[in-house]
């Protein structure tokens, strides 16, 4: 998963960026000012926007209206210092999807992003189900009908992303796009040996597909029938 | 202070007027009717005192004698009057005749006593305590003039008096008339102008309502439309529009200050709380432990510089403004400063030069302004100076005199401040370049801190800037002396 954290303190921004790196393990990028932020959202492969309201050149509030006036559906969380009820009206009216009033705490910022990326992706629990894969978000944990299977960290990312598009083609872009920070093209040719590893994890090509030239796709014989 | 009322007061001030027109009339009308009353009088004495004359008849005696036929006289029974005849006979008198008395010139008015043209007297007597008015007459009646040689003429001298009394009683009722009226319509006029002093001041009490409706949270002020068509009120509701829209804009200044010193104090404990927390997210290595803390620990002395720069504007935005100005020796504090921050400039290496040539002049003289303060002002300019400041560049200060004001003069060799930020860099928090303020550890208090400084001095702040040349701050604080004139100590 990526987030795009929109916060001209920039080391409360760092803060953030290293917390979202370190626990669920999530690409994070960082800009200062309203009008990068606006410009960056309206690219679509991040899956969270964290907003700060007060920002230079362009303020928290417009960079919401004109993303959502482009029709950028990514969730936004807004981090406000103000704590009157009617500028969170506002603002959950303008488009917002959840506020947290500073300071904040660290977890709850955690806990909340993650159930934002969650429901943008259409799942309610915080434990993904396709067939007999089980792969509980919270404690990052996979197990394989049953049994527990030993991920690294980059290859559980990339199987989590796949877990929210079943058997929906992933193109090579955007799993780059969705696990890596600004700089993901030097990923490039790492991803491939990623998604090599996962699948040999759990269980060959019958779980995931290379579709040459298109991208991944995560199947499940015995599971569900889309 | 006792309030007064303006409705009393006019009020008042109309029934003197009042008062005073009204002694006016009544003294006028006694006067006049006094005049004219006495008239009367006289001439009812005449008439009485003819009709008297008329009831002289011939006694038909043999010495041609004349006598009073009283059965004719109808004379009120109050008058008195007495006949003689030439030889001083009596011929005639009322029956409560009790002599002349006392007689006593009359003075009502003066406008004929004594002798009348005609032979007539007037006098006043004073008969049994009663004032008389007199009159005395002589005429003659003809005795027997059917015989030859026209008859015997004689002569009868006729004094009647009246009661004058009666006159005065008249007199004094047509005044007390006069009198009674004015009190009345006095009255009535003090109730007609407190009736319409109340209709007349009521946009007043409709702009007094209109203002008490005017709170913190409510601004609008809309003088009612009776007010704004009273000519009279005009320079009020224009002065109240003009204070209401001044506090207006300070206290909105003021809770934009607040909201923004909110978000910076929140964001700053943010700030904290998340470094710590970051921290305490999964077991790490002392090294790491302690690189954390020393990060938390940068956190809060940012945080700690920027709320003692906001309490350091509050101090000086809300000291008050002194009569006696402070006085300070401009050029050693500046020299004092810049000997400070020597070390600082070293590290940048960056030269500040004091022009000394034209600091000279002003040397010998006072700057008016709070010692502590100006060095503050130095030290915020400078230190701005030299962080913008392209290394090996200089910082070039320069001080003249310019209409009893030093002018101090900061020109760096720095990045710049671009157009669209600059008009934007006295505004607390400003902000309008994240990377000005935010890397180098700014607040963004520091020249609005400047600003709050030369504005308690009554002086003036300006700032030029190209992009890539560099950043000139202008100060003018006026000399000592001439805030001391200006005072008018």
């Amino acid at each position: 998963m990526r987030v795009l954290v929109v916060e001209d303190e920039t080391r409360l921004a760092e803060n953030i960026a290293a917390a979202f790196r370190e626990g669920p393990g999530y690409a994070v990028d960082c800009v200062e000012d309203g009008e990068t932020g606006a410009a960056l959202a309206a690219e679509r492969c991040y899956d969270l926007i964290v907003l700060d309201l007060m920002l230079p050149k362009m303020d928290g509030a417009s960079v919401l209206k004109r993303m959502r006036s482009g029709a950028v559906n990514t969730p936004v969380l807004i981090l406000t210092a103000r704590s009157e009820t009617v500028s969170k009206i506002n603002l959950l009216n303008a488009g917002a999807d959840d506020y947290l009033s500073k300071p904040f705490d660290l977890g709850e910022l955690l806990a909340r992003a993650k159930a934002l990326i969650r429901r943008g992706k259409g799942a309610a629990h915080p434990t993904l189900r396709e067939g007999d894969i089980e792969v509980n978000t919270l404690e990052q944990t996979v197990t394989l009908a049953g049994q527990p299977v030993v991920l690294s960290r980059m290859e559980y990312r990339i199987l989590e992303y796949l877990m929210h598009r079943p058997r929906a083609v992933v193109s090579k872009q955007e799993l780059l796009e969705h696990l890596y920070d600004y700089n993901w093209e030097h990923h490039s040719n790492v991803i491939e040996v990623h998604v090599s590893n996962l699948r040999k994890r759990i269980g060959g090509q019958d779980r995931i597909e290379t579709l040459r030239g298109r991208g991944y796709r995560l199947l499940l014989p015995g599971g569900r029938t889309a | 202070m006792k309030p007064y009322s303006i409705v009393r007061r006019l009020i008042g001030m109309v029934l003197v007027v009042e008062l005073a027109a009204a002694l006016c009339v009544t003294t006028a009308a006694f006067l006049y009717e006094r005049h004219t009353h006495f008239r009367a009088f006289d001439v009812l004495l005449r008439g009485r005192a003819d009709s008297i004359l008329g009831a002289v008849q011939d006694a038909e005696d043999p010495g041609d004698n004349v006598m009073l036929d009283g059965s004719q006289l109808s004379a009120p029974p109050d008058d008195v009057y007495e006949v003689r005849d030439d030889s001083g006979r009596l011929v005639g008198r009322s029956e409560n005749w009790t002599g002349l008395g006392s007689v006593e010139k009359l003075d009502r008015g003066g406008h004929r006593h004594g002798h009348g043209p005609d032979g007539e007297e007037h006098f006043g007597a004073n008969l049994r305590g009663r004032h008389y008015g007199m009159i005395r007459i002589s005429g003659y009646r003809v005795v027997d003039p059917g015989e030859k040689g026209g008859g015997v003429k004689r002569t009868v001298s006729i004094v009647y008096g009246a009661q004058m009394d009666r006159v005065w009683d008249a007199v004094l009722q047509s005044v007390s008339f006069y009198a009674v009226s004015s009190v009345v319509v006095m009255a009535l006029t003090a109730l007609l102008m407190l009736w319409l002093l109340h209709r007349g001041l009521r946009p007043l009490l409709e702009l007094a309502g209109a203002a008490s409706r005017v709170t913190v949270n409510a601004w609008e002020f809309e003088p009612p439309p009776t007010a704004q068509a009273t000519r009279e009120l005009a320079p009020l509701t224009e002065a109240m529009q003009a204070v209401l829209r001044r506090l207006r804009e300070a206290f909105e200044e003021q809770q934009r200050f607040v909201g923004d010193a909110a978000h910076e104090l929140k964001t700053g404990v943010a700030l904290v709380k998340s470094s710590l927390q970051l921290l305490g997210m999964k077991p790490r290595s002392q090294t790491e432990y302690i690189a954390g803390l020393e990060r938390a620990l940068g956190d809060c002395e940012r945080m700690e510089a920027m709320v003692a720069q906001m309490l350091t504007l509050a101090r000086i935005e809300q000291a008050p403004l002194q009569g006696k100005a402070a006085v300070a020796e401009g050029i050693s504090l500046l020299r004092e400063v810049i000997d400070e921050l020597a070390m600082m400039a070293e590290l940048k290496q960056v030269r500040i030069e004091l022009d000394e040539g034209s600091a000279n002049t002003v040397t010998q003289q006072a700057i008016a302004i709070e010692p502590e303060q100006f060095k503050l002002f130095c030290r915020n300019v400078l230190m701005n100076a030299i962080q913008h400041s392209a290394s090996g560049s200089e910082v070039r200060v320069q001080v003249r005199e310019e209409e009893s004001s030093a002018i101090f003069e900061f020109q760096d060799h720095g990045d710049g401040i671009g157009e669209t930020e600059l008009p934007y860099v006295f505004e607390r928090f400003s902000r309008g370049d994240p990377s000005r303020s935010r890397h180098s550890g700014g607040t963004g208090l520091g020249l609005a801190i400047c600003k709050a400084i030369v504005v308690r001095a009554r002086g003036g702040i300006k700032i030029e800037s190209k992009i890539g040349v560099g950043t000139c701050v202008s100060v003018r604080i006026p000399m000592a002396s001439g805030v001391a004139e200006m005072l008018g100590d």
